[in-house]
């Protein structure tokens, strides 16, 4: 029994990192009509970013500030500077797909011929120990937890409440007649890059907190835990990124206490797949 | 549009010559290129420069085992150089990373052994991907020194592999003899998913049950996995004494912070392979749970090297001749090196190779590769040597010698395995290797199952 609340525990930390990541790719593909491979990179930019503010003497709260920045940066720049000249020419969705794939290899071994291969932490302590029944969390794995609350909240509030966010919403659904309306798409989607390449930014120094040592090929297979949050969840979809991102996680981590952990990702694609098999359109998505 | 029959035969005619002229240009320069391809060791040509290969993971989970390897090929070919070369030959050193993956080493080493003029020597060579390029290597009459423990090679005959580190398995029964020694009974298994860990689980098992202890959780890491957390619970939950343990890369780290979080910000004693020794593993762990806390809880075995003495004295003096210089090798404790099985046994390697190449006369691998048991195991009334210059001088006065080096004196059997006997490593909180204690001949005997 403690053991599955200990896992339960562990997965809502997972599904916490995972959430911010999930949201932020999802947002960026439904608006942007870009599958984004590169995601993950620019994660693993934002985390390094806060490496090299952490390593010059400052915290590493005040380095995520940095990662946002960063991860901002990179994708409005990936977007000017690569995706859209591709999409001008009229590339097929495949082929971006493709770009997106070198571009993240490029950024990875970028930062691993900067940085090196090696892995490196922060320097920052985990702060005490919570135990409530068989749950067991650092302070900082709980601030993990609320910053996600909190960004979880910001989109909800961006997409409900904000000209903005209906602009984002309009744009994804349809837009040549979010044009038509008089919005200004292309302007959205700009303003869209920087929204996700932040989130981007803030899931990579989360997820380097949480895993402690971290090198620029650690968000590899954590790209394939977003994928699968997203395409669970409904891909395009806010809110259905939040759930898959609850269901990976916690899946992935009550599966590895009962059966072998080399099974834990199988656990939670075997999942996916049954998912996909039964309601292609995932779990929020629209009925097909 | 339309042609004469006639001259379009001609001209099919004509293209067919061209395409034959081509193809037989191309096989011309193929030929060519091959027949300057140093891979059969046919010797080089004068005064070129001789490369040693380090061949090894410098990315990947296994990074870190790159640049070990290339500081000691670093310091070695300079002290080498220093002493006036190879037969007038200078040396050099050159890096190819395998990534640690079977599939991304053979390529590597394919486009090494196409590519590479005079290539005398290949080092590295992990069990990362030992299987996949020692028989190519092989078939290509290259010498090489590798770093796997495997024992799939404590058998088979490979004429150009040689091994200055023992097999996996009896890395596994030191690790258990040390778990004896500290009076552990309750041992938890934490090891990667990679060949080169995984072949340690089944040795350690067995050695276990012969020892009298008890294995009470046994863990397998996912290295490409962020976290252990659920593994860690396990662990934990299961009380041991001990975990023993090899994952590399992120992930032994992760795992020693997890296990800390969960019980209650203490470690639980570590028991670790010779890899573990190493400035990296070192400075990884170190931050993840404390350098004091690290310090007080890790024991690894590792082979006898020596800590003072010429042949320590020239090592060190090679090492530090480089220190800062090599890519990738700024991390930690610099002295960790003179420890790091692969710096020690590689750096005697190296010059076993180019000892055996001087008392040949020649760089071509058919005549100077039995010299290195000849120089290794030494003959009657063979004088010691400790370094590359020392031996130089003494084959140059006409002595038979034998080298000892820092990884001391070897003993080649049948299948060219040297290994040593063991002892027992831990840190200190600076990330300096200390000597601990030492593994007998019969201690490692009796937990032999």
């Amino acid at each position: 029994m403690s053991l599955l609340l200990a896992s339960i525990g562990f997965g809502l930390i997972t599904s916490a990192v995972l959430a911010i990541a999930s949201v932020g790719f999802t947002l960026q593909f439904a608006v942007t009509d870009v599958l984004n491979l590169a995601f993950a990179a620019v994660m693993t930019a934002g985390a390094f970013t806060a490496y090299l503010v952490n390593q010059a003497g400052y915290s590493i709260w005040l380095g995520l500030v940095a990662a946002l920045v960063a991860g901002a940066v990179l994708s409005v720049l990936l977007n000017y500077l690569v995706y859209t000249p591709f999409q001008r020419r009229g590339s097929a969705p495949i082929t971006l797909v493709i770009v997106s794939l070198g571009m993240a290899l490029i950024i990875e071994f970028g930062i691993a011929g900067i940085a090196g291969g090696v892995g490196v932490s922060y320097r920052m302590g985990q702060g005490s120990t919570v135990k409530a029944g068989g749950l067991v969390l650092t302070t900082v794995q709980l601030v993990i937890i609320a910053i996600s609350l909190i960004v979880m909240a910001g989109v909800h509030a961006l997409l409900r409440y904000t000209k903005l966010g209906k602009a984002m919403r309009a744009t994804a659904a349809n837009r040549m007649l979010a044009r038509n309306c008089g919005i200004r798409a292309g302007r959205v989607i700009g303003i869209t890059w920087a929204v996700t390449g932040a989130l981007s930014g803030l899931a990579g120094t989360v997820f380097a907190i949480d895993i402690g040592t971290f090198d620029p090929t650690s968000t590899d297979i954590f790209l394939v835990l977003i994928l699968a949050a997203v395409f669970l969840g409904g891909p395009g979809n806010a809110y259905g990124a939040m759930l898959g991102a609850l269901v990976i996680g916690l899946s992935t981590e009550v599966s590895a206490a009962y059966i072998a952990a080399d099974y834990k990702y199988v656990i939670a694609f075997v999942a996916l797949l049954a998912m996909l098999a039964v309601r292609p359109s995932g779990l929020l998505g629209a009925r097909t | 549009m339309f042609e004469h029959p006639g001259r379009t035969a001609n001209r099919t005619a004509r293209r067919l010559r061209a395409v034959s002229a081509l193809v037989a240009l191309s096989m011309a320069a193929a030929l060519a290129a091959c027949s300057s391809s140093p891979s059969t060791g046919a010797g080089a040509s004068s005064h070129s420069t001789l490369i040693f290969a380090d061949v090894a993971p410098f990315s990947g989970v296994d990074a870190a085992l790159g640049p070990i390897y290339l500081v000691s090929c670093t310091g070695a070919t300079n002290a080498i150089n220093a002493a006036g070369g190879i037969l007038g030959h200078k040396v050099a050193c050159m890096s190819k990373d395998t990534r640690g993956e079977p599939a991304d080493a053979l390529p590597a080493v394919g486009s090494l052994l196409a590519n590479t003029k005079n290539l005398e020597l290949v080092i590295g060579c992990t069990s990362d991907e030992a299987a996949s390029v020692v028989p190519l290597l092989n078939q290509k009459k290259t010498v090489m020194f590798c770093m796997t423990g495997q024992s799939e090679f404590d058998h088979v005959k490979y004429p150009y592999f040689y091994r200055l580190v023992p097999p996996d398995l009896a890395e596994s029964y030191a690790m258990t003899v040390i778990a004896q020694k500290l009076g552990y009974s309750k041992i938890a298994l934490a090891f990667g998913n990679d060949i080169g860990s995984q072949t340690f689980v089944q040795p350690a098992l067995a050695a276990i049950a012969k020892a009298g202890l008890h294995v009470v959780a046994n863990v397998t890491l996912d290295l490409k996995a962020t976290t252990f957390r659920t593994e860690a619970a396990k662990i934990v939950a299961a009380h041991p004494d001990a975990i023993m343990t090899e994952a590399l890369g992120n992930a032994d780290p992760t795992l020693f912070a997890e296990i800390k979080q969960l019980n209650n910000g203490h470690m639980i004693p570590l028991i670790g392979t010779s890899a573990a020794i190493s400035p990296v593993f070192y400075t990884a762990s170190a931050k993840a749970v404390g350098a004091a806390q690290f310090a007080a809880n890790f024991h690894a075995d590792n082979l006898v090297t020596a800590t003072s003495g010429p042949a320590y004295d020239a090592f060190t003096k090679a090492l530090l001749a480089v220190k800062g210089k090599v890519s990738g090798a700024q991390t930690g404790n610099f002295t960790t090196y003179f420890t790091a099985p692969g710096a020690v046994h590689l750096y005697d390697g190296m010059n076993l190779a180019a000892l055996a190449m001087v008392a040949a006369h020649s760089t071509d691998v058919a005549k100077w590769k039995p010299w290195i048991a000849k120089i290794g195991d030494g003959v009657p009334g063979a004088v010691v040597v400790n370094s590359y210059a020392q031996g130089l001088a003494a084959l140059k006065a006409g002595k038979q010698i034998r080298y000892i080096g820092p990884g001391g004196p070897t003993s080649f059997d049948p299948y060219h395995d040297s290994p040593g006997i063991f002892q027992i490593d831990t840190y200190s909180p600076t990330g300096a290797v200390l000597v601990a204690g030492s593994i007998s001949a019969a201690e490692l005997r009796a937990v032999t199952p």
